[in-house]
């Protein structure tokens, strides 16, 4: 059973429904991610998750139990803010004991507590400092101390890397995972850097205007993404638009106008309402060869071709709409010239 | 849950302000329409046709202009003065500038009293010079009460001045003169419209500050009556509350008239829209 | 360039000279050891200063003015924070006007909201004078205790209050210990403004005297129209001094460019 379920979730805010009819479930101990472009609804589901934000529809389950009116202030959940949200008038051994003094634990105890949870986030012997005299991944490595030493049910994550430095974000980055591993604590991950996302997370939710496209594991996302929008998301930039789809044994054979072509079934083409054939750049191929009876082959014209160091770049136009190709080659194709472009079956993916 | 929150934390302050300041303005103005139960401009009518009063208006009107334009005059250049000044030189002027603005203004004006009676300062020094032989009648005159006002008021046209003054882009200037401006062009071109906002706040401020003064007409105007000591006299003196709670109605439709044109204006000219 | 800056810097210490003579001038004068305002003054006494105490009504009305100033200030801020922080926090419709009612009571004329709270607290209402002295000047205070605060938490980050809120501080314990010590200057600041505001108030006590009723700029403005001594030049120079101490705090607590940005 999962431990947090959001099921039919309605969210409006100003009259404006952000999020609509908004399902998700999230197994215990794991890190889910949510991305996507901002205004796609993702932080408004985290703060939903949070608290801060109540739900007009729907219902909130943690554990067994309906959350969906529990204040946030009942719900222990460690929140993670983009902006750190240190308490400036408090030192940094202060700010991580706020919680557990409002949880009126002995003094030695919370002592025990902040120093240690401090030791996890390689911040000891700056327990006398004040926000202001740290660096802004020390202010984050306080946030996230003072949210984990009240051991919440949950740990949510808002962009907490965007205000750092390129190289910092990498490091931090491992860290948290690190963390998050260490105390096995259930998380929720909010940014709208795919890499980082990718990168920490157990599954990512892909979010686009307040739904969720596709929540996979990281590599699935990449190799097998669900819908056009996904795919775009990650780097697919060619789509051919069927018209028909028929599953035989061992292929899928699917017509584009006059023309055939076949997918090889496996993970990423299983859906039956899948009808867009989805390509990277990369996975295009270009020939001079006429060779019109083979499936899979559409006649065209290079447009544009751009160099771009280990490849050149094509802009190729044809019948059902213009194709990007990035092929390796030491004498390139000139603009004008007639071409036959190849999708390779084996590289193609069905999305919706 | 937010919203009945929000409700929860306007709500004493605006009860408060409904019951002890806008029901009462409310049902004082309704109250010069009314006369024996009928509704009637009767009140206002009575007013304007009474020469004494119009003098009084005019008078009340005199003093304002004239202490808004001179606060013009000598609060721009102090502004820009004090704007182009460092930080720390900045501060302790403005500093000095809102001291005044702080302290009481039955101080200030008696201190006029003390320069400009017969026997004040300004007399004392003319007789001494030999320029007069016999002291000069300036307290209790129209001019006494509006060098008061001036002396009141000042200081806000020029700290709102400075308020815009000080973040216009001295590279402005510097650019609008490589284009071939002359010092005065620039300065028309360029400072002058963009400190035009605080111009008509400092106006707004200095005007109707002026128009509804009451401490330093009734120290420095003897007998001469303006508006809101023509309001004190009627209500405490003459225990006349209609006529007083007409010319209450009176004040606070020139107050909203003057800020609304004034704001008006300043949207005109205010380049971001 | 230099030329002008001096024409500028002369033109600018007249003005200067024309804001804070007659202060100065009033400020000696209160040193006279005779009974008529003289300025030069014709020698060095402190007679004055010591006849304030002798005239009974001068330290009475005195304690008038500071436990209206006080008590009002206090009721002001009981009914401004809440204000001034629901204004700040949320956005919603309807905001603009609500600011503006707030910050009415600078905008209509004084002498108005005296007669009118005469007319109606008093009369109408039945108020005790001493009551409808409070309330008036808690009128007054109020659009300078929301202006102040507001603009000390219009630069402050609610995040960290949501921080409190999701470590487990109730809304209420979230406000007095996160909030509140984060805008404290903001808020002694804007007691002193509100103080003085209502301190040198005139136009609303003016209207709210009554037996053995009255604030200290009301007890000045009616010694000053039955004699002319140095009296008032000696109170005169103890209120600016209290003035100049409390913009000092003020300064140090949140700068004075309140002042400058409306």
């Amino acid at each position: 059973m999962s431990l947090l379920t959001l099921d039919h979730i309605s969210v409006a805010y100003d009259n404006q429904l952000i999020l609509k009819d908004f399902n998700l479930s999230i197994e215990q101990g794991q890190l889910v991610s949510l991305l996507g472009p901002s205004g796609c609804g993702k932080t408004t589901t985290l703060r939903l998750i949070a608290g801060f934000l109540v739900a007009k529809d729907g219902k909130f389950m943690f554990g067994g139990k309906d959350y969906t009116r529990v204040p946030v202030n009942k719900r222990n959940f460690g929140f993670v803010f983009q902006s750190y949200a240190l308490f400036p008038h408090l030192s940094v051994f202060e700010n991580v004991a706020f919680g557990l003094r409002l949880r009126k634990m002995k003094e030695d105890e919370v002592k025990r507590r902040v120093l240690r949870i401090l030791e996890v986030v390689s911040l000891a012997g700056f327990e006398k400092r004040f926000p202001r005299e740290l660096s802004g991944g020390q202010r984050q490595r306080v946030a996230i101390a003072r949210a984990l030493v009240i051991e919440p049910d949950l740990l949510l994550f808002d962009e907490p890397l965007s205000n750092l430095d390129a190289n910092l974000r990498v490091s931090m980055r491992v860290e948290i995972r690190r963390i998050q591993q260490e105390l096995g604590i259930t998380t929720v991950y909010v940014s709208h850097d795919q890499e980082e996302c990718f990168s920490i997370s157990d599954r990512v939710a892909i979010m686009n205007q307040g739904n969720i496209e596709q929540l996979d594991a990281p590599s699935t996302i990449f190799r097998y993404p669900a819908t056009e929008y996904v795919a775009r998301f990650i780097g697919f930039q060619n789509f051919l638009h069927f018209s028909e789809r028929q599953d035989t044994d061992g292929e899928i054979e699917l017509t584009l106008g006059s023309q055939k072509f076949k997918a090889i079934k496996h993970q990423g083409t299983s859906h039956p309402d899948a009808r867009k054939g989805a390509f990277r750049p990369d996975d295009l191929a270009l020939t001079e060869q006429e060779n019109r009876l083979t499936d899979n082959v559409l006649p065209g014209i290079i447009k544009v071709s751009t160099y771009l160091g280990r490849s050149y770049q094509y802009a190729v136009e044809t019948e059902y709409g213009e194709f990007t190709v990035n092929q390796e080659m030491d004498t390139p194709y000139l603009s004008g010239q007639r071409i036959n472009l190849i999708f390779p079956k084996e590289k193609m993916v069905l999305v919706e | 849950m937010k919203k009945t929150y929000l409700y929860w934390l306007l709500l004493p302050g605006l009860l408060f302000l409904a019951v002890f300041m806008i029901i009462p303005i409310v049902l004082t103005i309704g109250s010069t329409l009314f006369k024996e139960g009928s509704f009637t401009f009767a009140g206002y009518l009575q007013f304007f046709k009474d020469p004494y009063f119009l003098k009084i208006l005019l008078t009340t009107l005199e003093v304002s202009v004239a202490s808004t334009l001179l606060s013009v005059l000598l609060g721009f250049p102090v502004a820009y003065y004090i704007s182009q000044k460092a930080p720390r030189r900045k501060g302790v002027l403005l500093a000095l500038a809102i001291f005044p603005l702080l302290t009481s203004p039955v101080v200030r004006s008696f201190s006029w009293m003390v320069i400009l009676g017969r026997k004040g300062l300004i007399n004392n020094a003319l007789i001494w010079l030999g320029i007069v032989d016999k002291p000069l009648e300036i307290l209790y005159t129209p001019v006494a009460m509006m060098i008061g006002m001036l002396h009141l008021f000042l200081p806000m046209m020029i700290i709102s001045l400075v308020g815009v003054l000080e973040n216009i882009d001295s590279d402005l200037i510097t650019a609008a003169q490589s284009l071939g401006a002359s010092r005065v062009k620039a300065f028309r071109k360029v400072v002058f419209p963009l400190a035009m906002p605080g111009l008509i706040i400092g106006g707004i401020l200095v005007f109707v500050g002026s128009l509804t003064a009451y401490t330093t007409p009734a120290l420095l105007g003897g007998k001469q009556r303006v508006i809101s000591t023509f309001l004190y006299q009627n209500a405490m003196t003459l225990n006349d509350w209609f006529s007083a709670s007409v010319i209450a109605t009176i004040m606070i439709a020139i107050t909203f008239v003057v800020v609304g044109l004034m704001n008006k204006l300043s949207n005109k000219l205010n380049p971001k829209g | 360039m230099r030329n002008k800056h001096i024409g500028l810097g002369l033109f600018s210490l007249l003005v200067y000279i024309f804001l804070l003579g007659p202060l100065l001038i009033i400020s000696a004068t209160s040193f006279e050891p005779g009974t008529v305002l003289k300025f030069p003054p014709s020698g060095f006494s402190l007679q004055w200063y010591q006849n304030i105490f002798k005239v009974e009504l001068f330290p009475q009305t005195f304690k008038t003015s500071i436990v209206i100033s006080l008590l009002g200030n206090l009721l002001a801020l009981l009914l401004g924070v809440p204000a001034a922080y629901a204004l700040s926090r949320f956005s919603f419709r309807g905001k603009d006007t609500l600011n503006a009612i707030f910050l009415s009571p600078v905008l209509i004329p004084g002498i108005v909201l005296g007669f009118t709270m005469l007319k109606y607290l008093i009369v109408v209402y039945h108020l005790p004078i001493y009551t409808g002295l409070l309330i008036g000047h808690t009128v007054i205070m109020l659009p300078f205790i929301i202006r102040v605060i507001g603009s000390s938490l219009s630069s402050f980050d609610f995040a960290i209050e949501e921080a409190a809120l999701s470590l487990g501080a109730g809304p209420l314990r979230t406000f007095f210990k996160v909030v509140l010590p984060n805008i404290r200057s903001g808020i002694i600041a804007a007691v002193l403004i509100a103080f003085l505001e209502s301190f040198n108030n005139v136009d609303i006590s003016l209207f709210m005297t009554g037996p053995g009723i009255s604030t200290l700029p009301i007890q000045m403005l009616t010694y000053v129209e039955n004699y002319f001594d140095p009296t008032i030049a000696a109170i005169s120079m103890l209120l600016m001094i209290l003035t100049a101490v409390l913009m000092f705090v003020i300064e140090r607590l949140m700068g004075l460019s309140y002042f400058t940005k409306r």
